[in-house]
């Protein structure tokens, strides 16, 4: 596991975010994340923990506190908004990969677009990139034609081709047959060893325990515990922590 | 054949009962049959039709300006057999493309036989029969061509055989109406099938960015942006089209500056757009919400900008689903062009509307409204039969992932 750096990527400091119906779904939420590091959220359902890191690349606003991405602060300026989504890649529990899209073009669609590289290059490193989770041989085919573990595996090479600093999990197993969710894991796990840093909503425990450096737990809108794996998973410090173990442990 | 006997056998007759039942239906129908087609060829009197083709065809279009519609048509049919041709040459990926699929056989077949009897059962002069033929061929010609040679065009030359079609849509439009150093012919002098096929064709081209627009303004967050599309689309939804037509042939009169007011004959064609739009709209929006939302974000999380989220991602996917009911919108616009006949315009039912109150054709009512009847169906057939060969071109052939 490589280590990570002092720098710090991201810093959000009590994030409280309310939904326009009224619901205030984060309650001062802190985080900070080194540079390649591999954070793991964890929490009861509806805890927050979807919201909480779709605040991180804009896809969620919030009414108080402060988020700061690789030195950026995330404020209304939209300017800065596409500089952060820019340098943040995301991976959804859907997938959402583009069905009218080949799996080659859901790649190369936001490089030539958004970086303004040329498409021979861009269609190279994709290539590359699809051997990387080895799914190849199915550049041509169209979402729907594969299987959820490689629908996945192209979700997670498509945002890596934006060549992002960050990337955000959410719950990105969640929606996958048991047999699958080794496959996506295990690409995961070959890019935590490189120095992206990444923050990972997930009940993998033991990817958790494997591949994280830290692991959070949320509970009804804030970050109730902090710790290293060992540690969350055998000694936490909160009484919250230690129940929420117990269901899914 | 006995398999196409015994299918026969199988449906109409698989009971007693049901066989009793076909057999009256198909003499009722033979019996209709047989008294059309008795009313067709020796009751009716086409000579309406023949004496007055060039009427609804052009309306009073002058003769001598008449040479520039003849281009566009020949235009019209270049760019026709080049585009089909050039689609057929380059199949979809993983589609075994065949050259001459068996549906273009028949689209040949029913060309050439329209086109050499159209002009013949029409009583046209002979030159202008050729003239016919001569379109029929060239159309053809190119088409072939096209389909041999049209591999050779990069993705470039793709885009630019698409490009024909704005760039002839606009000479078009020179053509009809002067300008350029071409003699100007006013509005007021198209007619017949020409103005049916103008109104239609710019309210049809026009009502489709409104609509995006609208109906993106419904489902935008600006309140002020939701409730101008809403009030909009309301209103218009909730309007006869003929009121609005007559309301526009008075009103925009007054809302322009004088030299803008556009005359009677854009006046219309801006109404029916503004029409079309609203229901266009709805269409759309029904495609937008078939769209999940995860498809938006994900475009903005790769760092696309919201214009290219939906121009790249959510409007293309929105379309496939909104087509079938926009071209059903695009089909009672072109029927709802009759209605401009009502307000004076020269249209096919105008022209048609003078035709029969001419004292020499009294009575003819019958052999005017089959015609026009079958002309809007030719018309509404091509408009149907495009749009399912775009839908399909369209469909990534597969089911849409679960998302
Ligand atoms: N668009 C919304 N409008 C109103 N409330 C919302 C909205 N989205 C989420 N919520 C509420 O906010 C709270 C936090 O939701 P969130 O999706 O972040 O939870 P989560 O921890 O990711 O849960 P899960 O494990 O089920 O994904 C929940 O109570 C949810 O009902
Ligand atoms: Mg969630």
């Amino acid at each position: 596991m490589s280590q990570p750096s002092a720098e710090t990527m991201i810093e959000a400091r009590a994030v409280e975010k309310w939904y326009p119906n009224g619901f205030q779904a984060l309650r001062g939420a802190d985080l900070t994340v080194r540079r390649g590091e591999v954070v793991v959220i964890m929490g009861p359902s509806g805890s927050g923990k979807s919201t909480f890191i779709r605040t991180f690349n804009a896809l969620e606003d919030f009414q108080k506190g402060s988020i700061t991405v690789d030195g950026i602060a995330l404020s209304n300026d939209l300017r800065n908004i596409d500089a952060i989504r820019r340098e943040v890649g995301m991976v959804f529990q859907q997938f959402n990969l583009f069905p009218h899209l080949s799996v080659l073009e859901n790649l190369t669609l936001a490089p030539v677009l958004v970086r303004r590289r040329p498409k021979a290059d861009v269609e190279r490193q994709a290539r590359a990139l699809l051997e990387r989770v080895g799914i190849a041989e199915q550049a041509d085919k169209f979402p729907g034609q594969l299987s959820g573990g490689q629908q996945q595996r192209v979700a997670i090479a498509r945002a890596l081709c934006m060549e992002p600093r960050i990337l955000l999990f959410d719950e990105p197993t969640s929606a996958l047959d048991p047999e699958m969710v080794r496959e996506v894991l295990e690409v995961m796990q070959a890019l935590a060893n490189d120095d992206i840093t990444m923050v990972v909503v997930t009940h993998e425990v033991k990817f958790a325990r494997q591949v994280a450096h830290r692991v959070v737990l949320m509970s009804e809108g804030v970050v109730v515990e902090e710790a290293e794996p060992e540690v969350f998973f055998t000694n936490p410090s909160h009484q919250r922590t230690r129940k929420f173990l117990d269901q899914i442990l | 054949m006995t398999t196409v006997l015994r299918r026969l056998r199988s449906e109409l007759f698989p009971t007693r009962g049901d066989g009793l039942l076909s057999i009256a239906l198909l003499s009722l129908l033979a019996l209709a049959g047989v008294g059309f087609l008795r009313w067709a060829f020796f009751q009716a009197q086409w000579l309406v039709i023949r004496a007055n083709a060039t009427l609804f065809a052009v309306g009073r279009y002058p003769a001598e300006q008449q040479w520039r519609l003849w281009l566009l048509v020949g235009l019209l049919a270049a760019a026709t057999g080049l585009s089909w041709g050039v689609l057929r040459s380059h199949p979809r990926r993983d589609r075994t493309g065949r050259l001459w699929p068996r549906n273009d056989r028949v689209a040949v077949a029913v060309l050439v036989l329209a086109g050499l009897w159209g002009p013949w059962a029409l009583g046209l002069p002979l030159h202008l029969q050729a003239r016919w033929w001569g379109l029929l061929a060239l159309l053809l010609l190119i088409r072939w061509l096209a389909g041999r040679h049209g591999r050779r065009l990069g993705p470039r030359g793709l885009r630019l055989v698409a490009l024909i079609w704005p760039v002839l849509y606009l000479s078009g439009m020179v053509l009809i109406s002067g300008g350029l150093g071409l003699v100007a012919v006013p509005p007021s002098e198209w007619g017949g099938l020409l103005l049916t096929l103008v109104e239609a064709s710019f309210a049809i081209l026009l009502c489709f960015p409104l609509g995006v627009l609208l109906a993106l303004g419904r489902r935008s967050d600006l309140p002020l942006l939701r409730w101008g599309s809403v009030v909009y689309i309301e209103f218009i939804r909730g309007a006869p089209l003929i009121t609005l037509l007559f309301l526009g042939q008075n009103i925009l009169g007054f809302l322009l500056p004088g030299g803008l007011a556009p005359d009677r004959v854009w006046r219309a064609a801006w109404v029916l757009t503004f029409f079309a739009a609203a229901y266009l709209a709805e269409a759309v929006r029904a495609g937008l919400a078939a769209v999940p939302r995860g498809q938006f974000e994900a475009a903005r999380s790769l760092g696309l900008s919201y214009p290219q989220a939906l121009g790249k991602v959510v409007l293309p996917q929105a379309m496939r689903v909104a087509l079938p009911a926009m071209v059903g919108q695009f089909i009672s616009l072109l029927q709802d062009t009759t209605l401009l006949s009502l307000i004076g315009l020269m249209e096919l039912l105008g022209t048609a509307r003078t035709v029969m109150a001419n004292p020499a054709f009294l009575g003819k009512n019958a052999e005017v409204y089959l015609t026009l009847a079958v002309l809007f169906w030719c018309c509404c057939a091509a408009l149907g039969l495009g749009s399912r060969a775009l839908e399909r071109r369209l469909d990534p052939q597969t089911i849409p992932s679960a998302s």
